[in-house]
């Protein structure tokens, strides 16, 4: 005998299938596995096997966190994306019960309480479920000890929270998980790329000169951790710099007038600025990377699923990943 | 207790450091100031240290810029140079003045007898060749004959034809058309980017622009190895749209080439805009001059100078075996000034705004 939250998951489901549909023809829709065998069959069996699982990719996603901003963006772009949106979240501080409207999506909202319960028939319910985490840092390790206790594979977009701990729960665990503090996959390359430079050519910029700003909305207090980490590299190459030399602009007078934030995005940037100078100021680089809004997280993190729901069909040997191993896989689109 | 030793050179510049820094600083002073001398104590028996570790560098081109270029790099850099040149044309007794140097420039036609004598004089000498294209290929071939090592700066000659003449005789060349070592390191980690993580700026509009000396009258070639990296990476790009600006005004103006380098630039930058318009990337790398490609050929005479002293096997090198070396050059002056960078981090916070 089914639950009453059993029944009523079941039922936005099917309510659900009846309204989304693909807007665009995308690799992502569903089609039987029949035709694209027929259409394959003269490749030989590997190679087809493997189509077949690709083109079985629109998968359900569930994202923990909806009522908040990159929860929100993040259930938009999958519903852009062709993605099938699972009609449920959770929250630590809506009421039990309420509905939210995503796109022509409703998403019903449940409390923490219920997390496991809700979850749980909801993967019975779903195959191939990918959860997404964009809730607080104090619930990053609780959450993540519930879907290792459920085994369902999860992208954890939420930051803070006990890092070490949050690794040791995945690992030991054994399901599937990309963990990533930033989702945002151009950022993440441009940092791989510095680092990699840095590895490969040590001093090469030896006793060039560096500035470094940065810009984010003002309840950001802590300086931009991706700005350290690229001055981190530009120290492997040789530049001497401190990391409390950093120019962090918080006012949104200064921020609309001298560095250009657009008006609707002081409450949501992240813009970044390095000028590399040579001792003879005969030489100068410069870097930018300006992020307004949370779309491109969004995009990342759709990809990041996507990625590790082929891992899952795959049944890769690998289960923890990042975003590293999401931008070597290649355009996920 | 510490003394403040050394040539008087550093002095009056250290001074108008110093009385700026304890301004600022209040309790510290102290502490800073022994610090600093401390600094000057180590950073002067490194630069001692680096002479020892001189050897000697001809520079075949004196009479061209970039020759003399590498002749002052040279020299600031604490090598040997050997007061000898060649020149395209036989004129008699000739000597050429760079800095406080008399350098002996010789024709053709001695060619041959003087590179003898300087190999014998100097066993351990390396060359460094910044002639024309046309010389490229008859200068290998005198290098190879007399087993000296050398620096190709040059650009153009038969490569094909180079590469072949350098691997027959066994000799040990670093050959690159690209000299900034800096821009080499750009470029490098854009590729890296582009074969690792293909697609990731998918559907991204590219614009590109740059500015070169108004004779340069082919698009540079640096660009189109960049937007190739970006291409890749999945942005939006036609090869035609690259924005070539040649005009001096338009170079002062809108791009702020400064006025004594028109003459002589290298200005690229490349903005990737993603299909949403919410996300911006813009990389710049700007050249006045000549000194990033004497500095960089500098760079390549020290590793390849190390590399024949440790009997490598390798033999021919390009610019990123030189960049995967590391830092070549010992502490100098430029290096104290960086030392006292790390000081400010005493000052009061100047980092926030707000």
């Amino acid at each position: 005998m089914l639950s009453s939250l059993q029944q009523h998951a079941i039922a936005a489901s099917r309510h659900y299938q009846v309204y989304t549909r693909p807007e665009k023809p995308c690799l992502y829709r569903k089609r039987r596995p029949g035709i694209v065998v027929r259409a394959v069959a003269t490749e030989n069996l590997e190679k087809s096997s493997k189509i077949v699982t690709s083109s079985t990719a629109s998968f359900p996603i569930l994202v923990n966190g909806c009522t908040g901003n990159m929860g929100r963006s993040v259930a938009e772009s999958i519903i852009s994306a062709g993605l099938t949106l699972v009609p449920v979240s959770f929250s630590g501080r809506e009421k039990p019960g309420g509905k939210i409207k995503v796109g022509n999506v409703d998403v019903t909202i449940h409390g923490s309480e219920e997390k496991e319960t809700v979850l749980s028939s909801v993967i019975n319910q779903f195959t191939e479920l990918i959860v997404v985490d964009y809730t607080v840092p104090d619930a990053v390790n609780a959450n993540a000890e519930i879907y290792c206790k459920l085994g369902v594979p999860f992208v954890m977009g939420t930051t803070g929270g006990d890092r070490e701990m949050l690794y040791e729960t995945v690992k030991s665990s054994d399901v599937y998980a990309v963990i990533s503090p930033q989702m945002g996959k151009p950022v993440v390359a441009f940092l791989a790329a510095m680092d990699i430079m840095a590895e490969q050519f040590p001093g090469a910029f030896s006793n060039y000169h560096l500035e470094v700003m940065e810009s984010h909305q003002a309840s950001k207090l802590d300086t931009s951790g991706t700005a350290k980490a690229v001055v981190s590299s530009f120290r492997k190459l040789g530049v001497s710099y401190d990391v409390r030399r950093i120019r962090k602009y918080r006012d949104p007078m200064k921020q609309l007038q001298m560095i250009g934030v657009p008006e609707e995005h002081l409450g949501s940037h992240a813009f970044h600025f390095y000028c590399l100078t040579s001792p003879d100021d005969s030489v100068s680089f410069e870097f930018q990377h300006n992020v307004c809004g949370h779309k491109m997280y969004a995009e990342g993190t759709v990809d990041a699923a996507i990625f590790l729901h082929k891992k899952v069909q795959d049944k890769a040997d690998q289960k923890l990943y990042d975003m590293i191993d999401v931008l070597r896989e290649g355009n996920m689109r | 207790m510490l003394t403040l030793s050394g040539s008087s050179s550093l002095l009056p510049r250290l001074n108008n450091r110093r009385s700026a820094l304890s301004f600022a600083l209040n309790k510290r002073n102290l502490v800073m100031r022994a610090l600093t001398r401390d600094i000057i104590d180590i950073s002067l028996d490194v630069a001692a240290d680096s002479r020892k570790h001189s050897f000697p560098i001809l520079v075949n081109g004196c009479t061209g810029k970039m020759g003399q270029a590498v002749v002052e790099a040279a020299v600031s850099a604490g090598l040997e140079l050997v007061p000898v040149s060649f020149s395209s044309v036989d004129k008699p007794a000739r000597t050429l003045e760079i800095g406080d140097i008399e350098i002996r420039v010789h024709g053709p036609s001695e060619r041959e007898e003087v590179l003898s004598s300087v190999t014998e004089k100097y066993p351990d000498v390396v060359v460094v060749d910044y002639t024309v294209p046309n010389a490229v290929n008859a200068n290998a071939e005198l290098y190879c004959k007399f087993k000296v090592p050398f620096v190709m700066g040059t650009t153009g000659g038969d490569r094909q034809l180079l590469y072949k003449t350098v691997q027959d005789s066994n000799v040990y060349s670093v050959i690159s058309p690209q000299m900034g070592k800096q821009v080499v390191a750009f470029l490098a980690a854009m590729e890296i980017m582009a074969e690792q993580f293909p697609g990731a700026f998918a559907g991204y509009k590219l614009e590109v622009m740059e500015s070169h000396q108004a004779t340069k009258l082919d698009t540079s070639g640096t660009a189109k190895a960049v937007i190739a990296c970006f291409q890749k990476l999945g942005a939006i790009f036609d090869m035609n749209e690259i924005k070539m600006i040649r005009d001096p005004e338009e170079q002062i103006n809108m791009v702020g080439v400064p006025k004594e380098h028109l003459a002589g630039h290298a200005y690229h930058v490349y903005n990737l805009t993603s299909p949403d318009d919410t996300v911006f990337f813009e990389f710049q790398h700007n050249v006045c001059g000549r000194s990033i490609y004497a500095e960089g050929s500098i760079d390549a005479a020290i590793f390849l100078h190390k590399k024949v002293q440790s009997k490598a096997e390798k033999k021919i090198y390009d610019m990123i075996d030189v960049l995967r070396e590391g830092n070549m050059r010992f502490l100098g002056r430029n290096t104290l000034s960086s030392f006292l960078g790390i000081l400010y981090f005493h000052m009061p916070s100047l980092s926030t705004d707000s």
